[in-house]
């Protein structure tokens, strides 16, 4: 009976509690009417919450009226929502400005990007998606602070990345690409602009250190899609459109072709090249029409399909990518496939494998510029009396007296492309013991097979000047089988509420093989495309193969301590042995630490809330190596070459380079000082950073001593000079929205100032580009060097005075209409030492502009990108305006050139034999101002949401790089370059204009 | 009011621009440079250099001197450093006139002097074109440069020559110390021409001697010229040469190879290696490199080798090559036909470069200086076509091409990347094997020459066309 009272209280009890409790349901959607699953709605004050699920439903007791929900997702604003009288209470959330609880990829790690201690730039896929390029990082251009972005044209090209300079003279300056953790070297042709997800990109060594020998010149980490729980959404990306190619300069027709080349001869001395020049009015041929498509197509196509369960998610997506040559053969073509699939057995265990299988062909002419230089009076195709009927396909064009061989003839001609099968697989497995303790290993293999097909078919245009004798045919095989394996445990742990700390500890094994096998021959039987096979070849068979192997075991550590949310540090350590590096130096240790005080958590800043939303001061301090040696660095090799002993021709033998075992790691030290900031609700934010790079042991080949025995041209490599850089990087964003009207825009700054402190010896001076660059200690590596052209004489006058102290004469073989070389050590002499800075090819700085405005359904983007302060060679100079050569020159030269008195003081008189050197003298003449600002992307969208049956349904239209203000006169301003040769212009392919459509729906 | 307006901006603007001015060094003033020209009047010539010669000077320092003769286009500004100051300086500046001027003009040379306190002064001095500028002409008839006197044959030396002197001949001096010959011949009223004719005796002992003339003319700058002649005084000759040109051609037109150096010489055993290019190809055999005279052996009417101007050629009957032993002592010579069995070098020539090895033909093509076109890069070798050398049909071992010279030229037949090449060394040797030997440098008229490399030979031909 007592027992019944109990049951009964209880009972009563129980009721009474539950009487009063309301359930409360609704849906919660973003702002563009989609629904977020996976949102947290809790109820304020108590531990009850509940989750949305895959249609953004929820539903979740509340106590009474009075209780608030607090909704949150990541990405989104959190919402606070007073329940009152509702029961059903739908939401919308906003995305988040700041977004400071984003996650960030830091390096076998993620963090909040709030608790970031050290320099780390983050871009969403979807801002790099607004761009229909081959390349992602052509897309990036502008957008990350600290990164300088030069564009390559054409099909497959890749763009030249640095992150906050260079830091290495010999060696590659390419960041690392670690896509979903895994390194995957110096390029990311691979991936397709629809498969990422997000891209991290670290810039100090602090932050990359972890990635030790492989991150001096920064890392890019990219995150591609996977799923997300919710119900099946399906994504299909439609972009075309249309490459321009303009012909960048106005070439000469064949009469003004005759005219130039007939006063170049007659000024120097010589009867008229083509007399009557009247004659050939009306007789140009159209080379560049005949060869050159006005416009080339580039598609991009992507259908996904995503989502998933709590215990399963799934992201599959195809993606199809390519751009046409400007030639009516060749391009690029990409097919890739993503396969992601993430499973959770149970709150312990979980596993994911994603599969990435790829196909890749290319190959296109490269002659374009021959089209531009053949003169224009020479016929495409030999005249009828010229031919027998007895000639090939490709023998019946016509030569040209230029000694351009005909364009036409060589696009007939090409057979050089290239296919690429790959397989990427990465899968990983995790596991939780207990809370706060994670193991986790993760593998990748990755399988390729490339074939390379040539085909160069015989053919006599000209039988002294243009002829292949013989066909032959080339195939080439590589493949490669690259495996690796990474263990972490990472233990994270908060004690007395405050104080946050975690500590990963994992090591890594990576192994990359390859192997190559090629055979060639000549003669095949004919030029048919069904005998374009090396077993069809008669002669000279030749084969060969080689393989090889490369190997790096890492450890690797990271200790990550908070306070309160206010103080952060953060030390890493890696300890990497390369199979690159000999014996005495196999392994390196690369350290790192980071510091950041988040101000704005400060109980005196509480007043400041309003306007300060955060603010942070970081520094960090790292060493990252750069292990991307050349062979030769631990290679002994045996060269060859003839030598003339007693009357014979002798072919020897003779050490070329010699293996140093001493060889050790260039190695970068840099700081990074760095303030973040947030204002007015996150609406304005940003960062200002500085840093200093320090690179050390720099990888020089030198020659060996002369009494050391070995010949002149022996050489090995050393580590010996050293470079400094600094520059900072700035990032200003801000966001609002009124109404129906957002707005926003990002401006980015950096700059980059980089000096040799060191070279192997007082004094010395490392020569570039055929002596065209100079690097010395105390200036920046490769800047132009050569004479001061003070433009030219105008008269005998100044040509008489153009004289040393005794009357002799600087320039003899000068002419009114030359260019006036300056003697600048005031020796009476023109030579070497008159030699000086001419200009750099480093900018001073760069700068981005991205601005998106959207009003209800409509949405506009426009990217803007500006290089400010270097210099460019514009090497065309001399093909375009030297009477030397015969080939055709830029229309109205023979006006444009000096003729007379103060007719011109740029463009050197038209002379046949060049004797004053006007155009053999690396001058002043060639370098141009290379600054440039484009409008990289201009895109206008309009989005229909939940008609047609559709989720989404937008569609676009956008122009690539359609503007361009620059005073260079070359083909583009974007041109790259290794560190000693950088920013020499010639005929390279352009970066081109691009206007295309696109279509996106999700359903 | 407005005055005082007036008067502030006057004084504004005076101190603004004053302001602007550039700031330079400031010196004190000093007293005018002077300027004292070597001649006031200068002779010069169309096409000729002048030179202007003047002693500059300054109390406190020079800055510039400016050189104005406008007439030919001529303002040269020279500044001098002015760390530490310039108070002297010595000008020589040198300045061609205008082939298109004429003798009868005159022209005034302006100088001003500017002192670095910027006072200046100037000075004219006159300018003639009616200048005579060259030496006296002289024209050796014996000996010849080089010449050898054999003294086992004669021991006297004729030496006669001529002078020649549009201004007139003021004198004409003969001087050989070793001989102690000192003949000074003053000519009265100053004759355009000159012939000096005398016999000396030389000592019985072999010796080389210098012969010096020198000579001076009447112009109101005189003239002198001085030429040197050495000539070998000896009891055996030290080289003998190959003639196959006829009896009193210039023996020095060509640039290198006519007549031959001998191949081998042990004693006075002299041997030829020779390429007779026709039937019945007539030879001599020389004691000096430049002229037939004094020692030319031929035959003489009993077919004997003699040592005699007058002498007939030797005929070597069938085209070939020839083995040719010759001694001048004993008179007595061989001649022996013979193939050839070195390596023939026919296939290289007429090259074709291209960047697929396979369809690559070498070739062989000159480095070197004097020669237009050509420079020491072997790049340079191969792109510049027209000097590659080209197989001569006819005869396998034998490479030949055009060149225009441009005045003393050196050289290295070559083919890429020196592979293979031929050094062209002394005495016309175009050799693989150079040895120590260093490219001969060899004086050449300008002009187009016909160029033949024997690689059998191992000798050069370059020779006028």
């Amino acid at each position: 009976m007592k027992f019944k009272h109990i049951w009964l209280f209880i009972a009563v009890l129980c009721s009474a509690t539950t009487f009063g409790q309301i359930t409360v349901k609704g849906t919660v959607k973003d702002n563009k009417a989609l629904p977020i699953p996976g949102v947290n709605v809790s109820v304020k004050g108590t531990t009850t919450s509940a989750s949305t699920d895959l249609d953004g439903k929820y539903a979740i007791i509340v106590p009474n009226k009075e209780a608030q929900l607090e909704f949150s997702f990541i990405g989104f604003t959190n919402k606070i929502v007073k329940v009152g009288d509702k029961t059903l209470v739908d939401v919308m959330l906003e995305e988040s400005n700041q977004a400071l609880d984003e996650v960030v990829v830091v390096g076998y790690a993620t963090v909040k990007k709030k608790d970031v201690t050290s320099s780390i730039a983050s871009v969403k896929g979807k801002e790099l998606q607004t761009m229909t390029v081959g390349n992602a990082t052509e897309s990036l251009q502008g957008k990350v602070a600290g990164v300088q972005i030069t564009g390559a044209g054409g099909p497959g090209a890749q763009p030249r990345v640095l992150i906050r300079g260079i830091s290495t003279v010999n060696l590659s300056t390419d960041p690392l690409y670690v896509v979903d953790g895994i390194p995957m070297g110096t390029s990311i042709n691979f991936l397709s602009n629809n498969e990422i997800e997000s891209m991290d990109v670290l810039k100090d060594a602090s932050a990359s250190a972890i990635y030790g020998s492989r991150a001096s010149n920064g890392v890019i980490l990219i995150t591609t899609k996977k799923g997300k729980v919710g119900k099946p959404k399906f994504n299909v990306d439609l972009s075309n459109g249309l490459q321009i190619m303009n012909n960048p300069y106005n070439m000469a027709d064949a009469e003004s072709y005759a005219n130039i080349l007939n006063k170049a001869y007659t000024n120097s001395g010589y009867s008229e090249y083509l007399p009557n020049a009247e004659q050939y009015r009306g007789k140009t041929t159209d080379w560049w029409g005949a060869g050159i498509n006005k416009t080339s197509q580039v598609s991009n196509a992507s259908i996904g399909v995503s989502g998933g369960s709590d215990k399963n998610t799934y992201a599959i997506s195809l993606n199809y990518y390519n751009s046409d040559s400007f030639y009516n053969i060749g391009g690029w073509e990409r097919v890739t496939a993503r396969i992601a699939n993430d499973f959770k057995f149970s709150d312990k265990i979980s596993m994911g494998i994603t599969l990435n299988p790829r196909y890749e062909t290319w190959g296109s002419p490269g002659n374009w510029a021959d089209f531009d230089k053949i003169d224009p009076i020479t016929p495409i195709y030999k005249p009828a009396d010229q031919l027998n009927g007895t000639e090939n396909e490709y023998s019946i064009y016509a030569r040209s007296p230029s000694y351009v061989w005909n364009p036409v003839a060589s696009v007939a001609r090409y057979d050089d492309y290239t296919d690429l099968y790959n397989l990427n697989t990465n899968a990983y497995f995790q596991y939780e013991p207990i809370k706060g303790l994670v193991f986790r290993t993760q593998g990748s293999i990755e399988i390729g097979d490339k074939t390379q097909s040539i085909f160069r078919p015989d053919f006599e245009i000209d039988a002294a000047h243009e002829k292949a004798e013989i066909n032959s045919v080339e195939r080439k095989n590589t493949t490669n089988h690259d495996w690796t394996w990474q263990t972490t445990a990472t233990y994270s742990k908060t004690f007395a509420q405050k104080h946050n700390a975690s500590l990963m500890v994992g090591a890594t094994m990576e192994e990359y093989n390859g192997n190559d096998v090629w055979g060639y021959g000549e003669g095949v039987p004919n030029n048919s495309d069904l005998m374009r096979e090396v077993n069809a070849a008669t002669k000279n068979r030749n084969s060969g193969g080689n393989s090889w192997s490369s190997s790096l075991q890492s450890y690797i550590s990271r200790l990550s301590y908070n306070y309160d949310g206010k103080y952060y540090l953060t030390g890493t350590f890696r300890r990497d042995g390369s199979s690159k590096f000999m014996a005495n130096n196999k392994w390196a240790n690369f350290p790192s630490a980071s510091a950041s005080w988040r101000i704005s958590n400060e109980g005196f800043m509480e007043n400041t809330k309003a306007v300060v939303n955060d603010l942070r001061l970081r520094a960090g301090w790292g060493k990252v190596g750069n292990q991307s040696l050349p062979g030769s660095v631990y290679q002994s090799n045996i060269g060859q070459g003839y030598y003339v002993i007693g009357n014979e021709v002798v072919d020897t033998s003779y050490p070329s380079s010699m293996a140093n075992k001493d060889i050790k790691w260039e190695t970068v030290e840099d700081i990074n000082f760095g303030i973040d900031f947030g204002l007015w609700k996150n609406k304005l934010s940003g960062s200002i950073e500085y840093y200093e790079k320090t690179t050390e042991d720099m990888l020089f080949k030198k020659q060996f001593p002369t009494y050391s025995g070995f010949p002149g041209y022996a050489t090995i490599w050393t580590n010996v000079g050293s470079m400094k850089s600094n520059g900072i990087d700035v990032l200003l964003s801000y966001k609002d929205k009124k109404g129906d009207f957002s707005y926003g825009a990002d401006f980015t700054f950096t700059t980059s100032n980089v000096k040799m402190v060191s070279l192997s010896a007082d004094g010395e001076k490392l020569y570039g580009s055929s002596n065209r660059t100079l690097t010395i200690e105390g200036d920046e590596p490769g800047y132009y060097y050569g004479y001061i052209a003070d433009g030219l004489f105008q008269n005998q006058t100044e040509l008489n005075s153009h004289t040393d102290e005794h009357g002799n004469k600087l320039q003899p073989y000068a002419q009114a209409g030359d260019v006036r070389f300056k003697d600048l050590n005031n020796d009476g002499k023109i030579d070497d030492k008159d030699r000086t800075k001419l200009g750099s090819p480093w900018a001073d700085f760069t700068m981005g502009l991205n601005l998106s405005v959207a009003y209800k359904n409509f949405d506009l983007i426009a990217n803007f990108y500006a290089s400010i302060g270097n210099e460019l060679i514009n090497q065309n100079i001399s093909d375009l305006y030297n009477g030397a050569s015969l080939t055709n020159k830029v229309a109205g030269l023979d006006q444009m050139a000096w003729n007379g008195e103060g007719t011109s003081n740029y463009v050197p008189r038209l002379s046949k034999n060049d004797n004053n050197e006007n155009f053999t003298k690396f001058s002043s003449l060639y370098v141009e101002d290379g600054s440039f600002l484009r409008m990289k992307n201009i895109q206008i969208g309009y989005t229909f949401l939940n008609q047609f049956g559709l989720d989404k349904l937008r569609i676009s239209i956008s122009g690539q790089n359609l503007w361009t203000l620059t005073n260079y006169t070359g083909v583009d301003p974007e041109v790259g370059g290794g560190v000693l040769g950088s920013g020499f212009g010639g005929w390279n392919y352009p970066v081109q204009p691009t206007v295309l459509m696109g279509i996106n729906v999700g359903f | 009011m407005k005055k005082i307006t007036f008067l502030f901006f006057l004084t504004f603007f005076t101190i603004l621009y004053t302001g602007c001015q550039d700031n330079g060094p400031d010196y004190p003033s000093s007293d005018n440079p002077t300027v004292v020209a070597a001649t006031t009047e200068i002779y010069g010539a169309p096409n000729k250099k002048f030179e202007i010669k003047a002693a500059l000077a300054d109390d406190l320092g020079l800055k510039t001197v400016r050189i104005q003769i406008p007439e030919l286009s001529l303002d040269k500004v020279i500044t001098f450093e002015t760390d530490p100051l310039l108070t002297t300086y010595n000008l020589s500046y040198f300045f061609e006139i205008p082939a298109d001027r004429g003798t009868s003009e005159a022209f005034k040379i302006k100088l001003t002097v500017t002192d670095v306190s910027n006072n200046s002064v100037d000075q004219e001095i006159k300018l003639r074109l009616d200048g005579e500028f060259d030496a006296p002409a002289v024209t050796m008839i014996t000996p010849k440069e080089g010449a050898v006197i054999l003294l086992s044959t004669s021991n006297q030396m004729p030496v006669n020559f001529t002078v020649n002197d549009n201004s007139g001949i003021d004198f004409v001096e003969l001087k050989c110390d070793a001989l102690g010959i000192n003949e000074l011949v003053q000519l009265q009223g100053a004759p355009q021409s000159y012939t000096f004719n005398k016999t000396f005796t030389l000592p019985v002992t072999a010796a080389n001697y210098v012969l010096t003339i020198n000579t001076r003319d009447k112009f109101a700058i005189p003239n002198s010229g001085t030429l040197k002649i050495n000539v070998v005084a000896t009891n055996e000759y030290p080289a003998l040469y190959l003639c196959d040109q006829p009896k009193g051609t210039n023996l020095t037109t060509d640039a290198v190879g006519v007549p031959m150096y001998f191949h081998e010489k042990v004693g006075q055993d002299f041997t030829f290696k020779y390429y007779a290019d026709s039937d019945n190809k007539e030879v001599y055999f020389l004691g000096q490199e430049s002229d037939f005279a004094p020692h030319c052996f031929g035959l003489n009417s009993s077919g004997k080798l003699a040592d005699d101007v007058a002498s007939s050629p030797i005929v070597l009957p069938t085209k070939g090559y020839y083995l040719i032993k010759v001694n001048p002592n004993t008179l007595l010579y061989t001649v022996t036909k013979y193939t050839p069995t070195s390596k023939v070098w026919s296939n290289i020539a007429n090259g074709l470069w291209h960047d697929d090895a396979a369809l690559r033909r070498p070739f062989v093509s000159v480095c070197g200086g004097g020669i237009q076109g050509a420079n020491w890069d072997t790049w340079n070798a191969w792109t510049q076509t027209s000097l590659h050398l080209a197989n001569n049909s006819n005869n396998p071992y034998q490479l030949v091409g055009e060149y225009t010279l441009t005045g003393t030229m050196e050289c290295t037949f070559t083919g890429q990347w020196w592979d293979p090449s031929w050094r062209l060394i002394k005495n016309g040797i175009a050799t693989m094997s150079p040895g120590g030997n260093g490219n001969a440098k060899y004086p050449a008229a300008p002009g187009v020459y016909k160029v033949i490399v024997d690689t059998e030979l191992e000798r050069a031909f370059i020779t006028k066309k």
